[in-house]
């Protein structure tokens, strides 16, 4: 990204306003959408982007640039929004991510009509899924169908994401229209 | 041909489905995928109702968007941040900052431990293999130097040496390598 050029030679120079000041227009949104497709809670969603910001904002000085500055930025966004998945349930395992949260299905946030019991019944089948399935097909309409945006927000490569947005659009294809799909 | 029995796409092109609707296909290879769905009917009502799905699903997820006060807000809490602040406004600041180097030293301290027994493993191993081999370095021992009191004395030396050396290595590799960002 010609953005993050720019940032990094705020960086190089020492101008570490001027360079955060770059950083919050560029990310932001990025930031909150991986944040809701995590968190699945608009409110939380915007104050985990928050702190993502301001822990960005303190360590800005010391990036090395080993990693590019997105994959860094959506890293500390991940964690946050982990950190805070396990503030409210401390049973949430960082390292399986294949964990359902089916029986958490009743805390998610209806974001549209709430006589929709088509939209509904198609969200709690998405909420049936492993963690990080949900996360991939949620990031994946919130970033407009787009595999490289959710690789690079993930930290995944390209074809792991593919794969993941496969598994989990078959097996939602099983659960919404099984009159379409071989039978076993 | 197709089996009238069977429903799904067919095996070969259920993925290639997926990626055509996508728009993610090379060109020559959509080609193909769409000739096969003129002439399969299983893969053209597969191909239809994936497509009804993902237009269900693209309405259900909707584009979500920061609130409009979102940046002010966010410089009021910079702000908070980096000012000289009472007792009281340094706490939350002071938790997360505790929390991120407990994380930190608790990475660090896995790292410098399984750093210790690699060096320790690979000493044990070294002396291991020395003392295993004894029998077959003393047939060799015309070739090593001698003193008063036999060769075994170097010997043990070289060991302890290569032993050191090893655990060095192992330590300062794993130091080195140590990515904690964020």
């Amino acid at each position: 990204m010609d953005m993050d050029a720019g940032i990094e030679q705020h960086l190089a120079a020492g101008r570490h306003a001027r360079a955060f000041d770059l950083v919050v227009p560029a990310y932001k949104d990025r930031v909150f959408r991986l944040a809701f497709s995590i968190l699945k809670d608009r409110a939380a969603a915007e104050d985990a982007t928050q702190e993502t910001l301001v822990r960005v904002w303190k360590a800005l000085p010391g990036f090395d640039g080993r990693a590019a500055l997105g994959t860094w930025i959506y890293a500390i966004t991940r964690n946050t929004c982990l950190m805070e998945l396990r503030r409210r349930r401390p049973t949430v395992s960082f390292d399986d991510p294949d964990s359902t949260e089916a029986q958490h299905a009743a805390t998610s946030v209806a974001t549209g009509p709430a006589d929709d019991p088509e939209r509904d019944n198609l969200l709690r089948l998405l909420e049936t899924l492993p963690r990080n399935q949900q996360e991939a097909v949620r990031l994946f309409y919130l970033e407009d169908r787009s595999y490289d945006a959710v690789a690079v927000e993930l930290g995944m490569p390209l074809g792991t994401v593919k794969n993941l947005l496969h598994r989990a659009r078959k097996r939602l294809m099983e659960l919404a229209r099984p009159n379409e799909v071989k039978a076993a | 041909m197709n089996d009238p029995t069977l429903i799904g796409p067919c095996a070969d092109f259920e993925h290639d489905l997926v990626e055509l609707h996508d728009g993610d296909l090379p060109p020559e290879r959509a080609r193909a995928v769409r000739l096969h769905v003129e002439h399969c009917a299983r893969c053209r009502d597969w191909a239809r109702a994936f497509a009804s799905l993902d237009a269900e699903l693209a309405v259900a997820l909707p584009r979500v968007e920061l609130s409009t006060d979102f940046e002010a807000r966010l410089q009021d809490r910079l702000a908070a941040v980096s000012r000289p602040a009472a007792r009281g406004n340094q706490v939350g600041t002071l938790e997360l900052e505790h929390e991120h180097d407990a994380l930190l030293a608790t990475l660090r301290r896995g790292a410098r431990r399984r750093a210790l027994l690699g060096a320790i493993g690979s000493a044990a191993v070294a002396v291991c293999v020395f003392i295993a081999a004894r029998d077959l370095l003393r047939d060799m021992s015309g070739m090593l130097v001698t003193v008063p009191g036999g060769t075994e004395p170097w010997m043990v030396f070289g060991v302890a040496g290569v032993a050191v050396a090893i655990a060095g290595l192992a330590w300062s590799v794993v130091r080195d390598g140590l990515p904690l960002t964020g």
